[in-house]
């Protein structure tokens, strides 16, 4: 099986010279061509999306962009459509997850798209979304217009499939003629979605581009950097430390660093009847693109003094990840992620020598592992692919000092909680770092308009023109029809 | 077995030209015997793999203990405080946390250092004038490479061999001076240190603009990589440069690889090619396995790298390393280290997260 990834309006595909990525996974091959562009093409298709997007969707009223989006967004829900079966069928093998995975996980995800979510969006960020097509009236007096990049460039990471899909709807919404360079572990829907964007309204298809360089390769990416107003970029710290370090200080960055996730459960959680299906949401939760998107759980601080203890609690969650082992296998490692987990899962075997509350359950050759510790621990990533620490305290009180020393790497957290409970500790969390709390089997699914990295979608991505009042008056005594 | 009978048994076996699958089975089983008897961490990781006495019938059932135990455990079979030598990994991963192995007696470690150096380094000499791009063992006394180069000095050096490594660095004017003689005598001359040594000499020599031919029959040791000590190079290129600094063939260039914790080292057949197959005595065996698995993986198929150490009868005789490999004929070909992959996504992985703690 042969792809083509990106989207290059403008640019006739025989002048592009293509790199092959070779993938392979649950026993099927498919070689993905890339497009490597020279300084000069990056160039005039920097030029022409900034032009075609400056004519043609700056023009556009915000509610037909969103009708736009939203058509699209049904044909990768549509189980029929030939996009969302190609997607379905090349992306378990470029990711490595699993069918089941794929298909579920693209269809919650995708689901946030939707016209109505995409108003979310809107209202989220905009009281007024109309500020994006012409001026409105400012609460402060005058008139405001909200105005999106020229050229924003996104910088995707990762194989979570459809990740790419956020900041690109956000650029879109706003306007911005839009440039995303994939990443080579997941180079696909990017492009695809470009070009179901690109039937549905084929000159606003010529107002975004889809492109590759190989991570980290300096002098494609500074041709890019150069080019845009406003960068979007996700990835490690140093990879976006030597990122930031290009981007011409004209220029607006706005980086999305690694993140960790955590659980906290409350006692009032633990009873009997409760704690069964709580742990098959945690499960799920840890299992949900193996661990690897920024909002997963790597680590569950359970209070004591429930009917369920924190240890039985330990062993049901273990139980239900060999579950869901079952029926969605962990994808296959590459040598340093198997390294990876083994070295973290004899660490904790090791400390279980020194003390004796720290338990690592299951067998070596599982495809899950969890530890249980009965002494409380700073918050610390796992192996992620379905590693877990989940670690007992006294009350969910201790955790907001466990996790602060994270403070630069937290984002989500999951609580099962009293709703008193959740806005106190809410609150403490929040004090930490925390910037999204929400329910346990929701954490790999923020909801539409969510504040990612507690940031705004839209807002951190425009520019405010504002009329002041002084202006209207002097013109008031300009006009024609002035005594 | 007491200690001083599997000392005995050590020696002798290192001592035998070879050794087949069932002698070294046999010798590994009693090996693993003792240390479960002796070593208590170790007998507890082997309980706790479901591993025993009773279970263990070949030595690939021995469990292998991975190298990061021997920064939390005392894998000891002896009390600790009765070692004759204790060697001490860099302490350069896990925060300046330091791997030991404990050695009650120097002897089977110098016996197998000594017979495999002589049988895959001296070629056949019984001394080589030698330069010692290392510290010796007075400055580093935790160091097992230092040790390794002090021991190779004595045993198999001539008597003008010497060290330039000093509290100061490399003494390069001293160095160049040996090598002008090296040059001029047209005896054979040897170059042994750290890998990150080399570079310096190397960008040393490109800065002053010196070249040499040293006599034929001349050869290079380098052992342990760049560990951000110098700049990176790749194989390739590191060995092109020292063939054409020094005028000793690629294939006449040795790359050992040993590790603290082990009593054994492996040795290429020169690096013409990169990556060379390594291989060692017949008191030692390799193993790739997955290493969340542990079980063995075929050959020609990535892996981590277990070896089976005799000589390493003290701590812990199998152990899993942190190197990537795979098994070919006649060895395997190490592939660099794994260090846990990062993130595939957007999640903060464990060493990112390190790196970012350490500062």
């Amino acid at each position: 099986m042969i792809e083509t990834a990106g989207h290059l309006p403008g640019l006739p595909a025989g002048e592009v010279a293509w790199r092959t990525l070779d993938f392979s996974a649950w026993g099927e091959r498919v070689q993905v061509r890339v497009p490597e562009l020279t300084a000069a093409q990056a160039g005039a298709l920097a030029g022409h999306v900034r032009e075609q997007a400056r004519t043609y969707l700056r023009t556009l009223p915000v509610a037909q962009i969103v009708a736009t989006l939203d058509a699209a967004i049904a044909r990768l829900l549509d189980r029929d459509d030939p996009w969302r079966r190609r997607a379905e069928a090349v992306l378990p093998i470029v990711t490595g997850y699993d069918r089941e995975s794929v298909r579920l996980g693209l269809s919650g995800y995708l689901r946030s798209f939707r016209a109505p979510q995409l108003q979310r969006f809107l209202a989220e960020d905009f009281a007024n979304p109309a500020v994006l097509d012409g001026f409105q009236p400012a609460m402060k007096g005058g008139f405001t217009r909200a105005q999106g990049p020229q050229l924003l460039l996104h910088i995707w990471a990762g194989n979570v499939p459809g990740l790419s899909l956020w900041s690109l709807i956000c650029g879109v919404l706003v306007k911005a003629g839009t440039v995303g360079k994939v990443a080579s572990a997941e180079p696909l829907l990017a492009g695809w979605f470009a070009q179901i964007l690109a039937e549905i309204d084929p000159q606003l298809g010529e107002c975004l581009a889809v492109v590759w360089w190989k991570g980290g390769d300096a002098e494609a990416e500074r041709a890019w950097l150069n080019q845009a107003d406003t960068i979007v970029a996700y990835g490690g710290n140093d990879a976006l430390a030597a990122i930031r370090e290009r981007v011409p200080v004209t220029a607006r960055f706005l980086p999305h660093g690694h993140r960790i996730g955590f659980g906290l459960i409350g006692a009032e959680a633990l009873d009997t009847r409760r704690a069964g299906p709580l742990a098959r949401l945690v499960a799920q939760d840890v299992a949900r693109w193996e661990q690897q998107g920024c909002y997963s759980p790597q680590m569950l601080f359970v209070a004591r003094g429930g009917a369920v203890s924190p240890r039985e609690f330990a062993e049901r969650v273990s139980q239900e990840l060999g579950a869901l082992s079952l029926r969605h296998p962990r994808r296959a490692l590459c040598v340093a992620e198997a390294a990876g987990v083994a070295a973290w899962r004899s660490r904790e075997e090791m400390r279980g020598f020194d003390e004796d509350g720290t338990v690592v359950l299951g067998e070596a050759g599982d495809g899950w592992s969890v530890v249980f510790s009965d002494a409380a621990q700073p918050l610390a990533p796992s192996a992620l692919n379905r590693t877990l620490k989940i670690v007992a305290v006294d009350s969910l009180d201790a955790v907001p000092a466990l996790v602060s020393p994270s403070r630069a790497y937290l984002q989500t957290a999951a609580v099962a909680a009293s709703p008193r409970e959740l806005f106190r500790i809410a609150a403490l969390l929040g004090d930490a770092g925390v910037t999204r709390i929400c329910g346990f089997g929701a954490m790999a699914a923020p909801e539409a308009g969510w504040h990612n990295d507690g940031r705004f979608n839209l807002l951190d991505l425009v520019r405010l023109t504002e009329i002041e009042q002084s202006a209207e008056r002097a013109a008031d005594d300009l006009a024609p029809y002035v005594d | 077995m007491t200690q001083s009978e599997i000392i005995e048994a050590l020696l002798a076996f290192i001592d035998q030209d070879d050794a087949s699958e069932a002698a070294f089975e046999r010798m590994a089983l009693a090996v693993f015997a003792y240390q479960f008897a002796h070593n208590a961490p170790y007998r507890r990781f082997a309980i706790q793999r479901g591993r025993t006495t009773l279970t263990v019938r070949s030595w690939r059932d021995i469990p292998a203990v991975p190298i990061s135990a021997f920064k939390t455990l005392t894998l000891s079979c002896t009390p600790p405080e009765a070692a004759e030598r204790i060697f001490m990994t860099s302490g350069t991963t896990q925060g300046g946390v330091r791997g030991k192995s404990h050695h009650p007696t120097m002897a089977v470690w110098s016996r197998s250092m000594l017979v495999n150096f002589r049988r895959r380094f001296m070629a056949g000499r019984e001394r080589i004038a030698m330069g010692i791009l290392f510290p010796d063992d007075v400055a580093m006394p935790n160091s097992s490479l230092a040790h390794y180069l002090a021991l190779a000095k004595q045993e198999c050096g001539t008597p003008d061999s010497e060290g330039f490594i000093g509290a100061d660095g490399l003494d390069l004017p001293r160095l160049i001076a040996a090598l002008e003689r090296a040059q001029e005598s047209g005896e054979p001359y040897a170059l042994l240190g750290a890998s990150f040594s080399f570079v310096h000499l190397l960008d040393a020599l490109a800065a002053q603009g010196r070249r040499f031919a040293l006599p034929e029959g001349s050869r290079i040791l380098d052992t342990g990589g760049f560990k951000g000590q110098s700049r990176e190079m790749t194989p390739d290129a590191f060995y092109d440069a020292l063939s054409a600094a020094l005028g000793v063939p690629r294939e006449a260039c040795i790359n050992m690889y040993g590790m603290t914790e082990l009593s054994t080292q492996f040795y290429d057949n020169g690096n013409a090619v990169c990556p060379p197959v390594k291989s060692g005595p017949h008191w030692i065996r390799s193993r790739v396995v997955d290493p969340v698995s542990g079980r063995d993986l075929p050959e020609g198929v990535t892996g981590v790298l277990v070896h089976h150490d005799l000589a390493h009868f003290n701590c812990a005789s199998a152990i899993l390393t942190e190197d990537a490999g795979v098994m070919v004929e006649g060895g395997f070909r190490l592939l660099g280290r794994v260090d846990g992959a990062d993130s595939k996504g957007c999640s903060v992985a464990v060493e990112e997260f390190l790196r970012a703690a350490r500062g």
